[in-house]
């Protein structure tokens, strides 16, 4: 019997399902998706009425403050993303230091780690509006979504939590989060959706 | 290939320097780029184009737009084959291959037309009065007959090998139609910044425009046209959909529409979409659809070469194709005599007028005389000969005198309906206009207005007016400050005089009213007879108004027919409502991406490309795909392979994915409280690092769902969930906190995505977790006892949890672990266990293994059951309140003779038990009254080497011993069985705490 | 049918799931007589008109909501938070 590797090594949500390349419309790029890997991520949820302390002590802490609309407040390597009322995600850029940051803030909040809950990627270029108005049922015009707004919805009857990010070159700049375990369906919708705009996916830098 | 022998030298919007072949029914002919099928057809003379539906009798095109009844044709080959499309809105596209349908074995000589001869049998009501009896006789003999006869298209029968997709768009003001009113109105909106979304069904924007001689601004009316799309493509917030039906007006702005992306290309273009179904979300909305021609009901008013006279314009000066050489116009108003000046001006003859209106107005004189046209003033046409070909019409003048005229082309023009089909989708009914003898939009949904002729305002001017005022109106509405009000530009005059004819008696032969379900004025009289009076009555009764025109051209005949029979007015016999879609819509635009495989989201769990390279056959269970079992070489059935995988469990050490269950993340001050109200069994007193089985009710006292739930802290639970509910129940504790206990301090979220989650199970698994758990835990007997539940670290400090937790009944242990180390967590405990020969094993054996140690699952947790029907009623807290409590104590539900739980096996030990066979007392019929209960779930116990099975059957617990009937008729099955303990394996439990 | 989820905004009925009237109360179940809890669980009115019922944001933010809707033209009056309706009762 062959000798089974047993390294533990941990698989990115997307490995087996979408890999950096260029697929669909030839010559043109209408959209660039990079794939987001390696972040830290949690859930908090405030103690009854303590919605204010928790904040303090994350702003404390990390610089940010948790936003009361639906909104990401982003600071260095930390963002806080509203996720429902007095629940957040606050999301970290790497995992280092992300555990003991997540033991010290359970002193003010409902902790549960979702560092591996989610696939996560990162949609920009020309046509990144028209891609996601295949699939997202809400207004993503500038004027109806802006800089720093996140929504809790669904994709192709699949959940998801995106937000804007500040515009990019070729304007709008989205972040989606899918669950893990539907990553390949959403993978399937998004290929499907995109590949008339020429689509280039790349790994994060 | 044939030349165009009645295209015209010039004019049109055809583009002469883009020819294209086609070909109908096997004959190749040539069009230009701008055509439609039905304009093309008629450019080269073809009038044939389809047999009736029931009478199979020679049809032509009657129309110009969406509301064709009769030139319906199977469009391309093979998969793409699509049936019962309009000639008049296919456009055309090189190598267009289209063929008649409902004729066999030629459209020329169709042998079914021989129904028209026996149509005195096939009047309204004919199927619901013949095929009644005997009722044996429908099966075999009457639908196939039916079916065969009546049929219109034959569907592709293959898969559609296009793709279509779904599409959402938000603006403002969504304008619907293109013609004058539409394009003044998003101009209008436009102007004032409005996000606009104009909608045109047509390739071509224009509307009428496209179709009519006209002036604005004393320039051709195509200047205007021209100089407005100009500007709204310049304005970046104005989009312009052509090719987009707008088909149904639903709640709170919410509009569909179909995108035909690829319809005119011979097939989609690489990586576009054939349709897309759009749910376009509009603050407000402007309807500009346009009316639709009315025909007349005149005896051989089906005859080829009968066309509306506004459809006849059409072909004459949008397609540059004259419909007839000779035409006759017969028509009730104004509108029809602009049909006999263009088909003049374009070379053809008018043969003769026919006005059915009685006054003699001399400028209709003069101009009848100057078009060389006899004038019937006060006429009608009685009756068309030609057959196949209309070769002239019988015209009956005002003193009642009959002359044949020769023609090819008869234009009728009877006044027009406004398309307001969208004002009635939410329930808005039509209002009859005596004035223009027409219904026009009644109540109007929230946010809609109606502009030009779907409002009943037929003129270009009017049209031009409503649209700019009503666009400003919208974009005021929206918050937005309106650009000025330019003057509404002038048009050369008309006139709109109209007298309807609904239709003309006493004539003999057939005077269809619905061309497309050959519906005669003698059916509806027939139905006013038989006391069909009511409209929908009416509609059902003799299919007027059904199929695919929905009754476009022949409602208001139908009414009218009936309002005459019954001696009431139009209004009083009712009115159309009008559901959605407008047009016919593909199923695969309103699907978009979700069919096949992609019908609905599949969950894959993190160990799932593992479980693949171990050979795993999945089954759904669902969202998610599940590794089934793991065959390997040489095993000749699954259930060899179930043996193999449930044997190395109870011998050694098996390895099963259980990353799918649910797993919801409890905390807060009030966390035990909160279980002791959602489950039966108490939870205050579970000690930190200990798990417990809990079961949870529904309200009415049925069991909901089951799971372990472990305490990771004072104030902190892991709840799990069965695969399948995992959704319902983190509803279902969201409503119990938010609704029911809100001042509870719980804070729940679900980690079923953050958790890979593996079951070890057998005597070797505790061996086998030693090689993996890192080494300062002590998972020892002593120090890790049966249902502990604790943080552990794996592979050198990878955080993880472990609960010793068993649903085989061995020795076994749960392992999670971050998602991303699933697999590696796979991998690690294969090699941990490889001394051990473990095995992988799916939820097969996993199934097998409950069964043997008489655990519950889906089969039993079926709605249907109570705690105590499960042999679970010691789980029963009666010190506290919780969720279905009184209601499970109904006496009902506590009566002793419910069926409850038990165990069953074959009493011939050869023998195969069936889940869903029913449990019948020995000797007694198998007759719903003898019914006491039913097998729920059944497996081959490797084991014992016989087949098992759990089911329910009545007071299950006091007959242990007994034998019963399993019968089971679906399968041929009937054993005896004997009731026995639910537990087969190891009673004592010795292996589970070993 | 769109509902404006207080927390959410506008949003598509498709996100959320439908449950039933929202006022009938759950009686204490140590306290309450079969019959209040039966009419409790099973006996709702239906009302051609307003009707307060619940509604599961499941696909946003995971909250009940109570949706004042006429049933007659599916017009939307209110949109709030069942716990809010809760707490402001309790108040």
């Amino acid at each position: 019997m062959a000798e089974i590797a047993t390294s533990w090594r941990p698989r990115s949500a997307w490995a087996g399902i979408a890999q950096p390349g260029s697929f669909g419309a030839k010559g043109k790029t209408g959209v660039v998706a990079t794939l987001l890997d390696g972040f830290g991520l949690a859930t908090l949820i405030a103690e009854p009425g303590a919605a204010t302390s928790l904040s303090r002590a994350v702003e404390g802490r990390l610089g940010i403050a948790l936003p009361e609309m639906p909104r990401i407040v982003s600071g260095g390597a930390h963002d806080a993303i509203w996720a429902g009322p007095d629940q957040w995600l606050l999301r970290a850029a790497l995992r280092d230091g992300f555990q003991p940051l997540l033991d010290e803030l359970a002193a003010h909040a409902a902790v549960s780690d979702q560092s591996d809950a989610r696939a996560a990627f990162r949609l920009q270029g020309p046509r990144t509006r028209d891609l996601l108005a295949k699939g997202v049922m809400l207004d993503l015009h500038p004027s109806a979504f802006g800089v720093g707004e996140t929504a809790v919805t669904s994709v192709a009857y699949l959940g998801v939590q995106l937000w804007r990010l500040a515009d990019g070159p070729d304007g709008p700049v989205f972040e989606i989060m899918v669950a893990r375990s539907m990553a390949g369906s959403f993978w399937s919708w998004f290929t499907a959706a995109a590949a008339e705009f020429g689509c280039r996916v790349a790994d994060q830098d | 290939m044939s030349g165009q022998p009645f295209r015209l030298a010039s004019g049109g919007l055809v583009d002469r320097s883009r020819p294209l072949s086609f070909s109908f029914d096997g004959r190749s002919y040539r069009g230009f780029a701008g055509d439609t099928l039905a304009s093309a057809l008629l450019a080269n003379g073809v009038r044939l184009v389809g047999r009736s539906f029931k009478y199979h009798r020679p049809r032509g095109i009657l129309s110009a737009g969406p509301e064709e009844p009769n030139a319906l044709v199977e469009l391309r080959s093979g998969a793409r084959r699509e049936p019962n499309t309009r000639a008049t809105v296919v456009e055309l596209f090189e190598g267009l291959d289209a063929a008649s349908q409902n004729r066999w074995p030629s459209l020329a000589f169709d042998l079914l037309s021989i129904n028209g001869l026996l149509s005195p049998a096939l009047v309204a009501g004919f199927y619901y009065k013949t095929f009644m009896w005997p009722a044996a006789f429908w099966e075999k003999l009457y639908e196939p007959l039916i079916r065969r006869a009546a049929g219109l298209g034959r569907a592709a029968g293959l898969e559609d090998p296009d793709h279509y997709e779904k599409a959402f768009a938000f603006c403002d003001v969504l304008v619907i139609g293109g013609g004058p009113a539409g394009l003044a109105a998003a101009l209008a909106a436009g102007r004032s910044g409005a996000r606009v979304i104009l909608c045109d069904e047509d390739f071509r924007l224009g509307g009428r425009l496209l179709a009519e001689r006209r002036e604005i601004d004393g320039k051709p009316a195509a200047e205007w046209l021209a100089a407005t799309l100009t500007e709204l493509e310049s304005l970046p917030e104005v989009r312009i959909m052509p090719r987009t039906t707008v088909f149904g007006l639903y709640d709170h702005g919410i509009y569909g529409a179909v995108e035909r992306v690829g319809d005119h290309l011979p097939e989609p273009a690489p990586h576009q979409p054939r349709q897309r179904g759009w749910r376009i979300h509009a603050k407000r909305a402007i309807l500009a659809a346009g009316a639709l021609e009315r025909p007349i009901v005149f005896p051989g008013n089906d005859t080829p070469g009968v066309m509306l006279a506004g459809a006849a314009r059409t072909y004459v000066n949008r397609y540059g194709a004259l419909p007839g050489r000779e035409a006759v116009l017969f028509t009730a108003g104004d509108d029809g005599w602009a049909t006999a000046r263009d088909i003049a001006a374009a070379g053809g003859r008018i043969a003769a007028i026919v006005d059915a209106r009685g006054d003699s107005d001399p400028a209709r004189k003069a101009l009848a005389d100057k078009l060389g046209a006899r004038l019937f003033a006060g006429g009608a046409v009685e009756g068309t000969r030609g057959g196949r070909h209309l070769s002239s019409v019988t015209i009956r003048d005002a003193s009642g005198a009959t002359t044949a005229v020769d023609c090819d082309l008869l234009a009728v023009s009877n006044g027009w309906n406004p398309t307001l089909h969208l004002t009635s989708h939410q329930n808005g009914k039509p209002a009859w206009d005596d004035g223009l003898q027409c219904f026009v939009p009644g109540t109007l949904p929230a946010g809609l207005s109606v502009a030009g002729s779907a409002a009943g305002r037929f003129t270009l001017v009017q049209a031009l007016e409503d649209g700019a005022r009503l666009g400003r109106e919208a974009a005021a509405d929206g918050g937005l400050t309106p650009a000025p009000l330019d003057p509404v530009p002038a048009t050369d005059p008309e006139t709109t005089g109209l007298q309807p004819v609904w239709r003309v008696k006493g004539a003999k032969g057939k005077a269809f009213v619905d061309y497309q379900n050959d519906v005669t004025d003698k059916d509806v009289e027939l139905a006013a007879r038989e006391g069909f009076r009511p409209v929908e009555h009416l509609k059902r009764y003799t299919t007027l108004g059904m199929a695919t025109d929905q009754g476009k051209t022949s409602n208001l005949s139908g009414l009218a027919i009936m309002a005459e029979q019954t001696g009431r007015t139009i209004p009083q016999t009712g009115t159309t409502t009008f559901r959605p879609p407008y047009t016919p819509v593909a199923i695969g635009a309103l699907a978009g991406h979700h069919r096949g495989k992609q019908f609905r989201p599949v969950r894959l769990a993190p160990t799932h490309d593992w479980s693949r390279e171990q050979g795993a056959v999945f089954v759904e269970a669902g969202p998610w795909l599940r590794a089934q079992y793991y065959p390997r070489p040489g095993e000749n059935d699954w259930q060899a392979t179930v043996d193999r995988e449930v044997k190395a469990v109870r011998a050694s050490v098996g390895l099963c994915d259980v990353s799918t269950l649910g797993k919801i993340d409890i905390q807060g001050a009030d966390a035990a409280e909160f279980l002791e109200r959602v489950y039966i069994n108490g939870w205050k007193a579970l000690p930190v690092g200990k798990a417990r089985y809990g079961l949870m009710l529904r309200e009415d006292g049925f069991v909901m769902d089951d799971g372990t739930t472990s305490r990771l802290g004072e104030h902190h639970f892991l709840m799990t969930t069965t695969t399948a509910n995992a959704g319902k129940v983190m509803q279902h504790l969201e409503f119990c906190h938010q609704v029911l206990w809100p001042e509870l301090d719980v804070r729940m979220v679900s980690v079923s995505e953050q958790w890979a989650q593996a079951s070890i199970a057998g005597p070797k698994a505790r061996e086998t977790l030693r090689g993996v758990v890192d080494h300062e835990h002590d998972i020892s007997n002593e120090a890790f006892p049966y249902l502990a539940a604790r943080a552990v670290t794996v592979g050198g400090g990878i955080p993880a949890r472990l609960f010793r937790i068993s649903f085989s009944g061995e020795l076994a242990y749960e392992l999670a672990v971050p998602a991303a180390y699933g697999d590696a967590m796979m991998r690690a405990l294969m090699q941990a266990g490889q001394p051990f020969g473990i095995t992988p094993y799916g939820t097969e054996a996993l199934g097998v293994m409950r069964i043997e140690k008489g655990h519950v699952a889906g089969n039993e947790l079926n709605g249907q059951t109570t705690a105590r029907d499960l042999g679970l009623g010691k789980m029963m807290s009666s010190k506290k309140d919780y969720i279905g409590r009184l209601m499970a104590g109904r006496p009902a539900l506590i009566e002793r003779d419910r069926p409850s739980f038990v165990g069953f096996k074959p009493v011939d030990p050869s023998q195969r038990l069936r889940a869903g066979a029913h449990f019948i007392g020995i000797g007694k019929a198998a007759v719903m009254e003898n019914d006491e209960g039913y097998m729920t779930s059944v497996a081959h116990s490797p084991h014992l080497n016989h087949w098992i099975g759990l089911g329910l059957i009545r007071n299950g617990a006091g007959r242990i011993g007994e034998r019963v009937r399993a019968y089971d008729p679906v399968r041929n099955g009937d054993i005896v069985v004997e009731i026995c303990s639910p537990v087969f394996v190891d009673p004592e439990g010795d292996r589970l705490h070993g | 049918m769109r509902i404006t989820c207080p927390h959410c905004g506008a949003r598509d009925a498709q996100e959320f799931t439908y449950l039933g009237a929202a006022d009938p109360q759950r009686p204490d179940g140590m306290a309450a007589t079969e019959a209040a809890m039966t009419e409790y669980v099973y006996l709702r009115d239906n009302p051609a008109g307003s009707h307060r019922e619940l509604w599961y944001h499941g696909a946003g933010c995971h909250v009940w909501l109570v949706v004042t809707r006429d049933t007659h033209t599916h017009a939307i009056a209110s949109v709030e938070a069942a716990r809010a309706r809760k707490a402001g009762a309790a108040a």
